[in-house]
């Protein structure tokens, strides 16, 4: 599979798109968020067989939000906009069916659906694994980890097909919980075969990196830092609820201790010794992608945090039910839709 | 050099040793065959050489090891990793990451390598194992030859100094075996690598090879030695040195073009055609072809009627066809080998006719029943199916509890004397209250056709039976089979294994892209065939002529007193 941007540009475009899905609940934005997202997934065309997996995914997910509304469209009874009646007497769905209700149960469902929608862009857009492997020294052991555990699923899918064939050929119907055995037992004793396989694989090929063991001075400084990072940390949330008035103190305490844990995990990772093969380049395009969707998600964090009132969105009285909308904000949903505008027709093949 | 001095080794909870008091010396650029019967200690041995025993499994350990001058014992499996670079059986079960180039380059990565010596060795790898053309792929789309030659460059890409490799053909069909053997031996002359490889089919690696390691059994003494005089040691040989044994060829041929030498001097008495011809199957005429010579059942089959009917069978897999108009039928008694590269479609069509799946298109009948129409469980009366896989179908505490599961699935009654007549007959009565997952892998393939077999399947289907099978457990299995044929089962066994097809099919179907390529008597086919043909037919290519017991007959027949001798020593 051919990649189409870094995928650093591309994580960028992650938090462009997914801070929109994760702050508000308004369904003008979060409407036009789906069609930006919309217009990059159709873009990208079918890249890789996960695409397919995302649809099935996304699809399911949209399933969920239309069970979602009638569910609380006939419990919440509540707002002025009544559409009709229940008799009261009936339990839990009795009483009056407002238009605020449901007007909340399809917001509600809304960002969960654009959240969905955004992961499966990135997870079509980028290679998962490649991805794990940029991951900073301290952390890759459990980027590898991770990779395996997800390369290791379709080949679990593949092993619980072939025992289920074998075992409906001798006559096993599952009827119960109880039939799952025949079906769960050879599933685990293949995935641990397996797993040992796999484990003495890379035993037998130098997985782990070559771990240069410093000296014993050198490693209890890295532990004496990470720990008074952590204590700095704790001080810092602990106070935020103690000494409200005193910002400057709290954010000294917070970000000494966030600098002093990096500080301590960058140093960890150095001692790991190993290299990359891969060299991303960074292309025009690249850097174009990057910089917008890191102004369009600073933008959104900035009025997230600056002007919540105006990503607020409760349809319920006193509010309106009526969402409100802010062309700025409009404007930086709309960038999430970028992918779409620089995609070149031979990115897209696969 | 490799140095081996004394070594003593038991695993954990084991009271017997799986190495005693070994000792060897390979040297430097020698390739080297590990043979024996399963469980004999040729993983052991070759786990041993990096350190995986007993790092990895712990154990009891004495003894000296040396290799190019590390010891594995302190190393440890990571300290030996850019010395000896270790493939193992299962292509699917060693990789790391998804891609081929990621992973060529995830061993050197995690040896921290300059990146211009990655890129540098990368390319190389990919050259020497010819794979350039898969850099981009990624390992899940790779046919099973392709993902063991990645697993080769993936490992050499460390440039290491000795290439150990557990049995890397035996999951692979006739051709992917080849392709790897192949680019084994040219590893192993052009840059002096050091190889050495265990392997159950010797026919493919035997030419090859500089000396043979012979493991008789479990802790027994080892014989290591140039691969003729081993070869006529050996109890269980390719049918090609079993044949140059029975009739005292010398020197005993190992290679099938050395066997013609010899065959040639019996063509007179054989009154066979076309040795000369060698390669060619055009030396039989257009005559001998056509001829029907003995097969055990009927293979126009117009009179009786057929037990298996395919009639323009189409199914694809997510829209990628896998079978495109098949049409076979298969009459009772019948014993059908179906052959084929990995993919062509075998194991679909099996599926196909126990009805796990339906045709997209055209018709499957067996024994009456459309399997479009009828249920599962009317076809299994009639159908036993035996998945590739036997771990897929074992889960009980015992043997026994497996037969009585099956009972219970075609809600027959239980019956403990006929499932111990059963065990009896396959040889597991001694095992009925193991746990079949503790078997061997002959054990397992065994008990998995009781499990099926105990519900008395009128057909039997057969998924590569004989996948890591040793040639005690594979003589086994034909044999069993070749019962169940007298029993008047019908039997359709998909194999790569060409021998087992010429021991006991009567009949070969060759499936290629889905589509039947060649459908008729397997003397007829496999004399016709360059890929698909027996030892014995190859250095003959005579469809009389298809295991050695065909020629050690014939030769008796044609009155050479010494061969009716012979035939007995070799029947022994």
């Amino acid at each position: 599979m051919r990649d189409t941007f870094h995928p650093v540009a591309w994580l960028a475009w992650l938090a462009a798109a997914a801070l929109p899905a994760l702050s508000t609940r308004n369904p003008l934005y979060l409407s036009l968020l789906m069609l930006a997202v919309g217009v990059t997934y159709v873009a990208l065309g079918r890249r890789s067989p996960l695409a397919k997996s995302w649809g099935a995914f996304v699809r399911f997910g949209a399933l969920l939000w239309l069970l979602t509304i009638p569910f609380v469209a006939l419990t919440a009874h509540y707002g002025t906009i009544v559409l009709f009646q229940l008799p009261a007497n009936w339990p839990v769905i009795g009483g009056p069916i407002t238009g605020e209700a449901l007007l909340f149960g399809l917001a509600s469902g809304l960002s969960l659906i654009s959240l969905l929608l955004v992961f499966a862009v990135f997870n079509v857009a980028v290679d998962q694994a490649r991805l794990l492997r940029m991951t900073p020294g301290f952390v890759y052991q459990a980027g590898v980890v991770t990779a395996i555990a997800v390369a290791f699923v379709p080949q679990m899918i593949i092993s619980w097909q072939t025992i289920s064939e074998a075992q409906q050929v001798r006559g096993h119907r599952v009827r119960g919980p109880r039939d799952l055995l025949p079906l769960i037992m050879p599933l685990l004793v293949m995935a641990l075969e397996r797993a040992i396989q796999l484990a003495e694989s890379m035993e037998a090929r130098g997985f782990g990196g070559q771990v240069i063991t410093g000296n014993s001075t050198a490693r209890a400084r890295g532990q004496l830092v990470m720990l008074l990072g952590l204590g700095a940390l704790a001080a810092g949330l602990a106070g935020a609820g103690f000494w409200p008035d005193r910002p400057v103190l709290l954010g000294a305490l917070l970000g000494a201790g966030a600098a002093a844990l990096i500080w301590s995990f960058w140093d960890q990772g150095r001692r790991v010794s190993r290299s990359r093969y891969h060299r991303w380049l960074w292309g025009r395009l690249d850097r174009v992608l990057l910089v917008v969707s890191m102004g369009a998600a600073i933008g959104w964090l900035a009025v997230w945090l600056g002007q919540g009132e105006w990503l607020f969105y409760y349809p319920y009285p006193p509010y309106s039910p009526w969402p409100a909308f802010q062309p700025f904000l409009g404007l930086l949903i709309l960038l999430v839709a970028l992918p779409a505008l620089l995609l070149r027709p031979e990115m897209t093949e696969m | 050099m490799i140095h081996l001095d004394r070594v003593t080794y038991t695993y954990p909870d084991q009271a017997k040793p799986a190495l005693a008091d070994f000792s060897l010396d390979i040297h430097p650029g020698e390739f080297v065959l590990v043979v024996g019967p399963s469980g004999s200690g040729k993983s052991t041995f070759l786990r041993s050489l990096n350190g995986l025993v007993p790092h990895f499994y712990g154990g009891q350990w004495a003894g000296q090891v040396d290799v190019f001058g590390r010891d594995p014992i302190t190393q440890g499996p990571r300290g030996m990793a850019h010395l000896v670079g270790f493939v193992f059986q299962d292509p699917e079960a060693q990789f790391v990451v998804d891609t081929v180039e990621d992973e060529l380059a995830f061993s050197m990565e995690n040896f921290a390598l300059p990146q211009a010596t990655m890129r540098k060795r990368v390319e190389e790898v990919l050259d020497q194992m010819t794979i350039a053309h898969l850099r981009d792929r990624r390992i899940s789309t790779l046919s099973g030859g392709e993902k063991q030659r990645v697993a080769i460059a993936a490992v050499l890409a460390l440039q290491p100094e000795v290439l150990v490799l557990d049995e890397p053909t035996s999951q692979l069909d006739p051709q992917a075996a080849e392709e790897v053997l192949i680019a084994l031996r040219h590893m192993n002359e052009d840059l002096g690598l050091t190889v050495i490889l265990s392997e159950h089919r010797l026919e493919r690696v035997v030419q090859y090879v500089d000396r043979v390691l012979y493991l008789p059994s479990l802790g027994a003494a080892p014989v290591l030695d140039e691969p003729r005089a081993v070869m006529s040691q050996l109890p269980l040989v390719p049918p090609l040195i079993r044949l140059g044994r029975s009739l005292n060829w010398s020197p005993l041929p190992l290679t099938i073009k050395q066997g013609r030498v010899h065959a040639r001097q019996l063509a007179g008495l054989l009154a066979v055609k076309s040795v000369e011809a060698g390669g060619s199957g055009d030396g039989l005429g257009a005559d001998s072809r056509r001829a029907t010579i003995s097969p055990a059942a009927p293979a126009g089959g117009e009179s009786s009627p057929s037990v298996i009917d395919v009639h323009d069978l189409h199914y694809a897999y997510d829209g990628r066809a896998a079978l495109r108009g098949i049409n076979m039928q298969v009459q009772p008694g019948e014993f059908l080998a179906l052959m084929g590269r990995n993919g062509s479609g075998k194991s679909t069509l099996l599926k196909q006719i126990v009805g796990l799946i339906k045709p997209d298109e055209g018709k499957v009948a067996v024994a009456g029943l459309d399997t479009r129409k009828a249920a599962l469980e009317e076809i299994i009366r009639e159908v036993g199916y035996v998945p590739q896989h036997p771990g897929a179908l074992l889960f009980q505490e015992t043997l026994q509890g497996e037969l009585e599961f099956t009972r219970r699935g075609h809600a027959m009654p239980l019956d403990a004397a006929a499932d111990q007549a059963l065990l009896e007959r396959l040889n597991l009565s001694h095992l009925a209250q193991r746990d079949p997952r503790d078997l061997s892998g002959g054990e397992q393939q065994r008990a998995a056709l009781a499990a099926i077999l105990v519900a008395n399947p009128q057909i039997i289907l057969l998924d590569e039976p004989t996948r890591g099978l040793d040639y005690d457990q594979k003589a086994a299995l034909a044999g069993m089979l070749l019962g169940l044929r007298r029993q008047g089962a019908t039997i359709l066994m998909a194999t790569h294994d060409v021998e087992l097809a010429a021991a006991c099919a009567d009949r070969v179907v060759l499936l290629a892209e889905g589509q039947v390529v060649v459908d008729g008597p397997a003397r007829i086919v496999m004399s016709d065939s360059q890929v698909f043909a027996s030892q014995i037919n190859k250095l003959f290519r005579d469809p009389r002529f298809l295991v050695v017991e065909d020629v050690l007959r014939e030769l008796a027949a044609a009155g050479v007193e010494e061969a009716a001798l012979l035939e007995e020593r070799g029947g022994k």
